[in-house]
């Protein structure tokens, strides 16, 4: 079934596009709703789930442009993510939760498309030619997109960084 | 190599992704170069904290609306589909001119002169179809004196035994 198999893994990306759970919800049932309009377009020799992402990639990356969601505040990391597990060490996991923060407020920062290739690179864990199919782009300017992304994240990292060094 | 170009590759240098030449250019240039250093001290952090983002799960109340999703779909489709039906489009572009045409009528601020001219019109039509009814009616006659006429003339030739100078009506 539709829903079982593929809910968890689109409403994990409309979540962590958008940054808002109430968001994430609306985003994952309108795109439920356009993959149900859309399964007769299916060619049946693609890849399920790369289709599936890149319908929901163009519904996230429309709205977006659509709504602007910059402007919104992307929900407290604290609200949703649970630090998974106890860290070893103390220290080191408080500025793993720091970063944690900084990189999940930082994504409103990117464009959509790097925020996006961002997404599906480094925290939903697809290789770049899975990346290039979803987002339909060639492998070269999907890693430069993803290394652009990454250096302005750590860029926000390093920023704060400096801050708290100066205070 | 500039700043600029290491800032290029180290994504590439962090997952192992560069061949020999530019891993020990970019590994040079690290030893040498503090703010690249630093940089990608920050950028391994910051990938890190990419993928320590956990997966959350849908809330029951979502799961219900997309199992819902094909059912509330069908139940449109039975509703409007009929209305998406081809044969009915001339019926609606029928009405839809009958529409346009009886909303001109009633809100037309000269309706009562409409209504003399569909009067006069209907008059007109009745009368014509009246004249055309008598005028079918005489033919009637005519048609069957005309008839009678030649059946009398038949009758009347010698072949048959009869008076060839008897008059017609």
């Amino acid at each position: 079934m539709l829903v079982n198999a593929y809910s968890k893994r689109v409403f994990n990306l409309a979540y962590q596009f958008a940054g808002s759970y109430q968001e994430a919800e609306d985003l994952t049932q309108d795109i439920f709703l356009k993959l149900y309009g859309a399964l007769s377009k299916y060619d049946f020799e693609k890849n399920f789930t790369a289709w599936l992402l890149t319908l929901a990639k163009n519904h996230l990356i429309d709205t977006y442009r659509k709504t602007k969601w910059e402007k919104a505040h992307r929900d407290e990391f604290d609200e949703q993510f649970a630090a998974p597990g106890s860290p070893q060490d103390p220290e080191s996991g408080l500025i793993r939760e720091a970063d944690k923060k900084l990189v999940w407020k930082g994504l409103n920062r990117l464009a959509p498309e790097t925020r996006m290739a961002v997404i599906l690179r480094d925290i939903q864990d697809k290789s770049y030619e899975e990346v290039a199919e979803i987002l339909d782009l060639p492998l070269g300017t999907v890693k430069s997109r993803i290394n652009r992304g990454r250096l302005q994240l750590a860029k926000v990292l390093k920023d704060r960084k400096e801050e708290a060094h100066d205070l | 190599m500039t700043c600029e170009r290491i800032e290029e590759l180290l994504s590439a240098y962090l997952e192992g992704e560069l061949n020999q030449t530019d891993r020990a250019e970019v590994e040079s240039h690290l030893a040498g170069c503090a703010d690249c250093g630093a940089l990608l001290a920050v950028l391994s952090r910051t990938q890190k904290a990419l993928a320590g983002f956990p997966e959350l799960d849908p809330s029951p109340g979502l799961l219900a609306r997309l199992v819902a999703i094909p059912e509330r779909k069908k139940k449109f489709s039975f509703t409007f589909d009929f209305v998406l039906k081809p044969a009915l489009q001339p019926v609606f572009a029928a009405t839809a001119i009958f529409m346009t045409l009886l909303s001109f009528y009633l809100f037309s601020p000269d309706k009562k002169n409409i209504d003399r001219a569909i009067d006069q019109k209907i008059h007109t039509g009745y009368s014509q179809a009246e004249k055309l009814y008598a005028k079918a009616g005489s033919f009637t006659e005519r048609l069957s004196e005309t008839a009678d006429n030649v059946l009398v003339s038949v009758k009347n030739w010698k072949v048959f035994g009869g008076d060839e100078d008897e008059s017609y009506k």
